[in-house]
């Protein structure tokens, strides 16, 4: 393997890595701006010079593939001047908002300014300003933080696949808009406020509702759809604010679309059904409709369980124990996205990560021998669903829900019992290719929630020493 | 002294095949290069004749053709840089007005040479006469079989198509030119790749300035050898045309031999010397990026290399006289204002740097300079020249830090408010 010299570190490296990513493996950080490792690279940002022996100028890291036998110094007097005099290009025209800017606290300008710029600002000129066009429902713009990164024009054209993103004008006055001054189309917008290294495109959602650095960080998984994608959901006492996606090469790369992104304010919807709710009573106990339920069991004639694909796989299985424990005569059967009922049927909806199965464990209902439910009568129809998965169109005499419910849909069920949305419990999906993942509890839930395995528990405790755990 | 170009200059009537071939060897130098002779003793023959690009870099152009690959899957591409947009140069424009035919008999040559089979000749958008002018000609080589399928009646087929630029300076950078080509926003491209592998349409391409691909039929008419006696310096032949504008009693196009006088010979004894019988106080030597001469500094050999030495470079080759009543700070605050404007705005030194100097130097005119901005004014050019992604942020720098360097008082003066903006 050839190797080169990085900060007198000695590395090896595969033909035709940059030195940004090398750099990174011995722990030498090379700022960037508009390099991006999931886009094609422009060197225009100029912030990743480095200084490379035997070449006259500075290089910049992003652009120049590593040779073998080169000596790359990143720390020398001639590359910190040039990244002192790119921070202070910069900002000679950047607003300087940050105590009210979004991005504040999480900003690569923010961030290299810090490491990198000066704290005297040389210029004393008036600053250039631009009037903003609304770029639709994802997306804050401002372009008066803009920094000509150019990264969201890249990722429209190379990711997203639609070229709505452009630059105009030229020069000092290069404004980044859209087309004509179109709304953006793409179903993957919330991206461009991921990439952005400013506060140029932020997400209109997560406008002023808080600061990046009170927030935790929770790793997970999308549930949006079959694909899986790595997600990291923000949050703060109890509240979702934002869902990020996070790099897993192998299924979302470094990307997320928008109804994965904002999936989470279902889950925080204000008619959420947060307790026990019966057609009947307005006062109704957990104990009173557990109690209900297990007469209603005993005496139906035939039940049907209607299981969400939307569950984890830990859901699921607790549902088939119990139904072979203490309903061995009812039917059993997922639900999820109609027209999608078997593995076999999904596939890509678009060419980037989208996928038709808009329930996330459809795979993994199939690996525990789920099959998709059949229409027919029941006297009994109990639903689980973590709020993803459409709801079947059941024909029964008596219909109780388990699971994520908004008020409207309640009332299509007789009972509802709240249950958790997958922001609320720990468990395992499999996505569309088969491959298992963690799906992490983020916040708790409100009101007087409960799993579906302890509903199913207490259904079982008839006060013999018995149940599914 | 020798003279290749500027003998057919000024009569409209040159312009025409008739005049070509009976006065200029029309088409000769062409028909033996592709009934006689291999691609490679062309390249062979240009490298021998010791040409360097006239276009500004001075890179030589044997060893340009030499760097694209000889067997390539794709298509290659010679791509002729006619986008002249170095300001004070209008030396291509009139090779393109008389001696149109020699463009296009080069282009022959040189598509030959390096195998391309469809030529573009990118032309400055303001050119619209001399655009005319080219189609024209290329019409006329068309219909006389100079042109298209089997020229010559050989195997060798080449298309030329004319485009037009829409106005930026910057196109005339290489790549931003290749861009533009493409249909793309004219903005200059990461190297490497170079063009000669990643060029036009991702394909192997040779971009070459009017001049020196109209230089290679007299290249292989008269002799590499005789072509490269011509220059005085080594590895640098042939004659330059210069573009000779400004405070001069007659500005215009002169050829002289390479390295044969000095600047201030071919000021004074070809252009006439400063007007108005004023005494000279600079010179930019190489177009308005090229740092600038005091009037002391011009007894410099005209080539590249004597440039190179006394700190500021020939470029295309045109000079700007100003005389001693010039106002310094008001020509490099005009200087700088073109490249801000001209500035693509895809880099950060040049977008934000170009700009800020133009602001700086505005303030200055206007009264409201101090100290301090001066050597602000030099450390911001020097931030900007060596780190932008194209050649315009240096362009932009060095004029600056020559101006402030060399005529700083002027600059004092209106900081001191002993001189006011008129």
């Amino acid at each position: 393997m050839p190797k080169c010299t990085i900060d007198g570190r000695e590395v090896e490296f595969q033909a035709g890595e940059n030195i940004v990513n090398i750099a990174k493996r011995v722990g030498v950080d090379v700022p960037v701006f508009c390099y991006h490792p999931g886009l094609s690279v422009v060197a225009q940002c100029r912030m990743c010079l480095v200084e490379v022996e035997k070449m006259p100028k500075l290089q910049t890291a992003c652009s120049t593939p590593a040779t073998d036998g080169m000596v790359v110094r990143t720390t020398s007097d001639s590359v910190k001047k040039a990244r002192a005099s790119t921070m202070e290009f910069l900002l000679v025209n950047h607003p300087l908002d940050c105590p009210v800017c979004d991005k504040s606290g999480e900003c690569d300008l923010q961030d290299n300014s810090f490491a990198h710029g000066s704290a005297y600002m040389r210029s004393t000129e008036e600053r250039r300003t631009f009037v903003d066009v609304d770029m639709g429902p994802v997306i804050q713009k401002n372009m008066n933080r803009c920094i000509h990164c150019t990264r969201c024009i890249r990722f429209g054209d190379e990711v997203a696949g639609v070229r709505e993103m452009v630059a105009i004008q030229r020069g000092n006055m290069t404004d980044i808009t859209t087309i004509d001054g179109l709304p953006l189309s793409t179903q993957y917008a919330g991206n461009y406020a991921d990439i952005c290294p400013t506060g140029a495109l932020t997400l209109k959602d997560f406008r002023f509702k808080k600061r990046a650095w009170f927030l935790k960080k929770t790793p997970s998984v999308c549930g949006g759809c079959s694909k899986g994608c790595a997600t990291e959901v923000h949050h703060e006492n109890g509240s979702i604010y934002r869902t990020l996606p996070r790099v897993s090469p192998g299924v979302n790369k470094y990307w997320l679309c928008d109804e994965g992104r904002f999936l989470f304010n279902h889950a925080q919807e204000e008619d959420r059904v947060r307790e026990v709710w019966t057609k009947t009573s307005s006062e109704a106990t957990w104990a009173e409709e557990i109690q209900k339920f297990r007469s209603t069991l005993a005496q139906a004639g035939s039940v049907v369980f209607a299981v969400g694909s939307d569950l984890t796989l830990e859901e699921m299985k607790a549902i088939q124990v119990f139904v072979s424990q203490h309903a061995p005569s009812a039917v059993l059967g997922h639900f999820g996205t109609p027209g999608i009922l078997t593995s076999s049927e999904d596939g890509p909806e678009d060419s980037i990560l989208r996928m038709k199965s808009k329930t996330a464990n459809l795979m993994g209902a199939e690996k525990l021998g789920f099959k998709p439910l059949q229409k027919a009568s029941f006297d009994v129809a109990i639903v689980f669903t973590a709020g993803r998965a459409v709801l079947p169109e059941l024909q029964a005499k008596h219909k109780i829900g388990v699971g994520l419910f908004i008020t409207k849909e309640a009332e299509r069920f007789d009972v509802v019992l709240p249950s958790l949305s997958m922001f609320e419990k720990d468990g395992t999906i499999v996505n569309h290719a088969g491959i298992e993942q963690r799906l992490r509890r983020v916040v708790p839930p409100r009101g007087h929630c409960k799993s579906i395995s302890e509903v199913l528990m207490l259904l079982a405790n008839t006060g013999k020493k018995q149940g599914v755990a | 002294m020798n003279t290749l170009f500027v003998q057919h200059f000024g009569n409209d009537e040159n312009r025409k095949l008739s005049y070509y071939t009976a006065q200029m060897m029309g088409y000769q130098a062409a028909r033996r290069a592709i009934l006689e002779m291999k691609p490679e003793q062309i390249i062979e023959d240009v490298k021998k004749s010791s040409i360097r690009g006239r276009g500004g870099a001075g890179f030589p152009t044997g060893m340009k053709w030499g760097f694209l690959p000889k067997e390539s899957a794709k298509p290659k591409y010679l791509v002729c840089n006619a986008d002249e947009s170095e300001p004070g140069t209008f030396k291509d424009r009139d090779i393109i007005r008389y001696t149109p035919h020699l463009l296009i008999e080069g282009m022959i040559i040189g598509s030959y040479a390096i195998g391309c089979t469809h030529a573009y000749i990118y032309i400055r958008g303001e050119y619209t006469r001399e655009a005319k002018i080219l189609q024209e000609a290329i019409d006329e080589a068309y219909k006389n079989g100079f042109l298209g399928k089997g020229i010559f009646n050989s195997s060798f087929n080449l298309d030329v198509t004319l485009h037009r630029g829409a106005g930026a300076y910057i196109c005339g950078e290489e790549t931003a030119l290749l861009n533009s080509l493409e249909g793309k926003r004219g903005e200059p491209r990461v190297k490497p790749p170079f063009p000669a592998l990643v060029g036009a349409f991702s394909c192997p391409t040779a971009v070459n300035n009017v001049e020196t691909i109209a230089t290679v039929p007299h290249i292989l008419n008269r002799g590499a050898e005789w072509y490269a006696k011509l220059g005085r310096i080594e590895k640098s032949g042939g004659t330059r045309l210069m573009s000779v504008s400004g405070h001069v009693k007659n500005p215009g196009v002169y050829e002289v031999e390479a390295g044969s006088i000095t600047l201030r010979q071919l000021i004074e004894d070809h252009a006439g010397g400063c007007w108005k019988d004023k005494k000279i106080k600079a010179v930019i030597p190489g177009g308005s990026s090229a740092p600038v001469l005091t009037a002391d500094e011009i007894d410099v050999v005209l080539d590249i290399e004597p440039f190179q030495k006394i700190g500021t470079m020939m470029g295309s080759g045109a000079v700007m006289v100003c005389d001693e009543d010039t106002d310094m700070v008001q020509l490099i605050w005009r200087i700088t204002k073109f490249y801000a404007h001209e500035s693509c705005g895809q880099c950060t030194p040049c977008r934000e740097g170009c700009h800020w100097m133009e602001a700086i130097l505005h303030r200055i005119l206007h009264g409201a300079g101090a100290e301090k901005d001066l050597d602000m004014l030099l450390d911001i050019a020097n931030n900007i020249g060596g780190k932008t992604l194209c050649a315009l942020g240096d362009a932009a720098a060095g004029p600056v830090i020559s101006f402030v360097k060399k005529f700083r008082t002027e600059f004092e003066s209106y900081i001191r408010g002993q001189k006011k903006y008129a």
